[in-house]
């Protein structure tokens, strides 16, 4: 099933979901923090971005997330070469991307379900067709009681529990997460992972940026590692 | 369980009531220009409608001349007047009548009865009909040399303009307060998009389009202007009640000027300060906003 999703995905998207071609980034005139990454990460792929801190790991998401233009090269997503895509079509990509922040950017007024249906409303969906979806969402990350908390009163497990539920409640084609077990016990952690396996299962395609050595050894899937703003291919999936 | 209107996706700003307060008193200020054009519009017609319609004549007395030459020109006015068609009643105003018209300027003392007051002579006319009053003021000086025709006119004309002034003075001030109100608006939006940036950029980095943005400022901004204006607009409509309650108990609350109390169907025409007032902060706040945003999209 996820093979034939992957294929269909991959016809869908030409030369994969997300691609790049020796891209490189600098903030203003300072030096690259991203030289020459070519990668692809095919439709229904799940693969790990790990590096030390520092070493390029949330510049590339942002990239993918069209937070930031590249410096050079040619960055695809969707099929589409965003440096000829027009901004105006900007959100539109932009709602088939789940993203988890590192500091999760949780709206503070807002309570816990309602950051999680956050991504349903900007889509234009009705609370009356996302408000079962939105609480069993948070029943499974262990938040069902804690609907109608402000993310202040939450701890930062649970907030970080929250900004995951909020990047995958509208099943993303493609989600991207920014070390999104940084901060919960490691039975949490794997459970999250679980969520994103499943989502990849159903045809989401993953990308984690992580540092923990064992959520990679355990799901056995891609890993790029970046050093010094270079990409390195570690592991494919099949190994 | 939760709104699921945009506005409600942002929250209410730390700071808001000066802006309140701004908006309530501007609302006040254009409910009382409002009411203002309606009290000078509605005394204006009652002036025009009591003068037009009717003729004075005054007979006014020569030097030397007796009461009794003033009374002989005052019946061939009179019979002249009652033979013309299209005039359906005249009268000689008697001296207390007479007297009684400049009594406030002068009071009712001796001196009134040894004033040579002219003799006035009040002509309906038909309702519907017009009278030239070329040839009748010819005629009567033909008939009565010492009379002058008065057909109130240059009153009338008079009356109309002040009523158009103030009215468009008032429609000035309105425009006025539209204009303020439209700035303090697109300030604060402006202030409350510097105040949310966090909040837009996330929005706008989870794909939400301008729209969706500009929506949930335009009706935050929209319900506080419309709220803040319904107790600037109630304020001026109680104002206006207790001026017109004064005004029944017989006490003059400003001398010299018509009534200011409103009647209940003019009350109504305040309804509409709230209203416009909300919609100018809806539209300014959604052009400010899509105007912020076009630089990051």
């Amino acid at each position: 099933m996820q093979a034939r999703l992957a294929r269909c995905e991959s016809r869908r998207y030409g030369a994969g979901m997300v691609r790049f071609e020796n891209v490189g980034m600098r903030y203003g005139a300072g030096p690259e923090v991203l030289r020459d990454v070519t990668f692809v990460l095919e439709a229904g792929s799940f693969t790990f971005l790990t590096g030390l801190s520092g070493a390029g790991k949330t510049t590339l998401l942002k990239l993918i997330d069209m937070t930031e233009p590249p410096s050079r090269g040619l960055v695809t997503l969707f099929g589409r070469d965003l440096s000829v895509t027009r901004r105006s079509e900007f959100p539109a990509l932009r709602r088939r991307i789940g993203v988890v922040f590192q500091d999760f950017r949780l709206l503070s007024h807002l309570s816990a379900f309602d950051n999680v249906a956050l991504p349903l409303r900007i889509a234009g969906k009705r609370e009356s067709e996302y408000a079962q979806d939105v609480q069993e969402l948070l029943s499974w990350v262990g938040l069902g009681d804690r609907m109608q908390a402000k993310p202040a009163t939450l701890s930062g497990g649970e907030q970080q529990r929250i900004a995951i539920a909020r990047a995958v409640v509208a099943r993303p084609d493609l989600l991207i997460a920014d070390e999104p077990t940084g901060n919960v016990d490691s039975e949490i952690g794997q459970r999250l992972i679980r969520l994103f396996a499943e989502l990849n299962r159903l045809g989401t395609t993953v990308l984690i940026a992580t540092h923990d050595r064992s959520l990679i050894e355990d799901m056995r899937a891609r890993e790029m590692r970046l050093v010094d703003g270079r990409l390195v291919e570690l592991r494919t999936a099949r190994a | 369980m939760s709104l699921s209107a945009p506005g409600s996706i942002l929250p209410r700003e730390k700071g808001a009531a000066p802006l309140d307060v701004v908006i309530a008193v501007m609302a006040f200020l254009a409910a009382l220009a409002l009411g203002a054009s309606m009290v000078a519009q509605r005394t204006a017609q009652g002036w025009q409608s009591g003068l037009a319609g009717r003729l004075t004549v005054q007979i006014v007395p020569p030097a030397m001349a007796s009461a009794q030459d003033l009374a002989h020109e005052a019946d061939a006015a009179l019979g002249l007047l009652r033979a013309t068609p299209g005039i359906a009643h005249a009268e000689i105003l008697n001296d207390q009548q007479t007297q009684a018209l400049v009594a406030p300027w002068i009071g009712t003392g001796a001196v009134l009865a040894e004033l040579p007051l002219p003799r006035l002579i009040d002509a309906t006319l038909v309702p519907g009909t017009a009278v030239d009053t070329a040839n009748l003021a010819h005629a009567l000086k033909q008939a009565a040399p010492h009379s002058e025709l008065d057909d109130h006119s240059r009153w009338i004309a008079r009356l109309s303009g002040l009523a158009q002034g103030i009215t468009w003075s008032a429609y000035a001030i309105l425009f006025l307060i539209a204009v303020a109100t439209a700035a303090a608006v697109s300030f604060a939006t402006r202030a409350g998009l510097d105040a949310h940036h966090d909040m837009v950029e996330l929005l706008h980095q989870m794909g939400a389009r301008p729209g969706f943005i500009a929506r949930a400022f335009e009706r935050h901004y929209f319900l506080s202007t419309l709220g803040a204006a319904l107790v600037g607009a109630s304020l001026a409509a109680i104002f206006f009640a207790l001026v017109g309650s004064l005004e029944s108990a017989g006490i003059e609350a400003v001398p010299f000027l018509p009534p200011l109390g409103l009647k209940i169907p003019e009350v109504a025409w305040l309804v509409l300060v709230p209203a416009i007032s909300g919609l100018i902060a809806l539209a300014t706040a959604r052009l400010s906003v899509l105007a912020a945003l076009r630089k990051i999209y």
